[in-house]
């Protein structure tokens, strides 16, 4: 009796999304055969009809970015890869459901570390997404993300750090020794949809002290 | 705090009615095979006024009560998914029981407006078999939260 085996050329189809930026990607399978070209189409969760991506037919490529196709928010979407070998259609596979405000990941903030002689400052610039506005602007995270917050860490030494946290983007930590090497970091957190940016890291030093000099 | 218009609904955790369902989330959207039906569609929450959000969501509430988290249980399910549901089934209770959706008649316009938007959820939930419907249901959680965080103040 033999095993079933997996005999599909198509396998893991998924979206990655990080910063609301959504790219499906899919690997070929164990039974792949050379020359196989691949289409993608996705439509919305409870809709009928399914789109051609345009720029993503008949490609060889293993990856298709339809971030402008799932744009909407408060929408879920289903994507679907078909793979095809000269002259036959080998297989498809559809993604699971996705929306991407539960699957985006959180990119490390962009930070500007300025030290000074006695503190060091840590401004956070907003993280703008590819999402729309009504208006037509371009959505900041911390527009997405009601209950979104920032922690930034100091390391003093391998014993001593120093926190603070909030929703504001300027962070001073203040009482420092003058020309002395310090660790920052900085990262966002979105805890309702259970979302922690990795850190955005700054190794700066104070400035010499030069009152008395 | 949860304001749905005049209705509030303190001591609910909204991130524990998160955690309660994506612990159980890509099992239960999985068996959902119909992807060209949504029972939550945006004609039934999109642009909902705070005055017709009390009526809306004592209503949605009890019917998940009342008839998804119900018949779930009746269900043969991994013993995550009851978890889940009793996590989710025991919030709802609060809130619902928290929820004074009011009756005066110069609200009754305000009224049926949410109850036509509860229709349209729950006949699409009729119209389909009542296993898939409970899947879909059950899986369709995720949307009713995301709808239900917008009346969420931190």
């Amino acid at each position: 009796f033999l095993a079933a085996e997996d005999t599909s050329s198509l396998q893991y189809v998924k979206f990655q999304s990080s910063n609301f930026e959504n790219i499906l990607t899919w690997d070929d399978g164990p039974e792949s055969i050379p020359g196989t070209v691949y289409s993608v189409e996705y439509k919305r969760y409870g809709e009928t009809e399914w789109l051609a991506k345009e720029g993503c037919q008949r490609t060889t490529q293993k990856s298709c970015n339809l971030t402008m196709e799932t744009s909407n928010l408060t929408e879920l979407y289903y994507a679907m890869v078909t793979a095809f070998s000269p002259g036959s259609l080998l297989d498809s596979k559809r993604s699971d459901r996705f929306s991407s405000l539960q699957h985006t990941t959180i990119k490390p903030p962009d930070v500007t570390c300025i030290p000074k002689v006695r503190s060091i400052q840590m401004l956070v610039h907003p993280t703008f997404t590819p999402i729309l506005a009504e208006d037509g602007h371009q959505l900041a995270l911390e527009e997405i993300f009601h209950d979104l917050f920032y922690r930034s860490e100091l390391r003093v030494n391998h014993t001593y750090q120093m926190y603070l946290e909030g929703k504001q983007r300027e962070y001073e930590f203040v009482g420092l020794t003058p020309d002395t090497e310090f660790l920052g970091s900085i990262k966002i957190l979105a805890p309702m949809w259970s979302k922690e940016s990795a850190p955005y890291v700054c190794r700066v030093k104070t400035l010499p002290d030069r009152t008395w000099a | 705090e949860f304001r749905f218009g005049p209705c509030r609904v303190e001591n609910v955790i909204l991130l524990e009615l998160w955690e309660a369902f994506r612990a159980v989330k890509d099992s239960v959207q999985t068996q959902d095979n119909i992807t060209s039906v949504r029972l939550l569609k945006p004609e039934v929450l999109h642009d909902v006024s705070d005055a017709e959000s009390c009526y809306l969501v004592h209503s949605l509430l009890k019917f998940y009560l009342n008839t998804v988290f119900k018949n779930y249980h009746n269900k043969r399910v991994e013993f995550k998914i009851l978890k889940s549901i009793s996590t989710l089934a025991n919030n709802f209770i609060v809130i619902t029981s928290k929820l004074r959706p009011c009756v005066k008649n110069d609200m009754l316009s305000i009224y049926k407006s949410a109850h036509r938007r509860f229709l349209l959820f729950k006949r699409a939930f009729k119209q389909l078999d009542t296993e898939a419907a409970l899947t879909k249901a059950f899986g369709e959680v995720d949307i009713l939260l995301t709808w239900m965080e917008k009346f969420y103040h931190y």
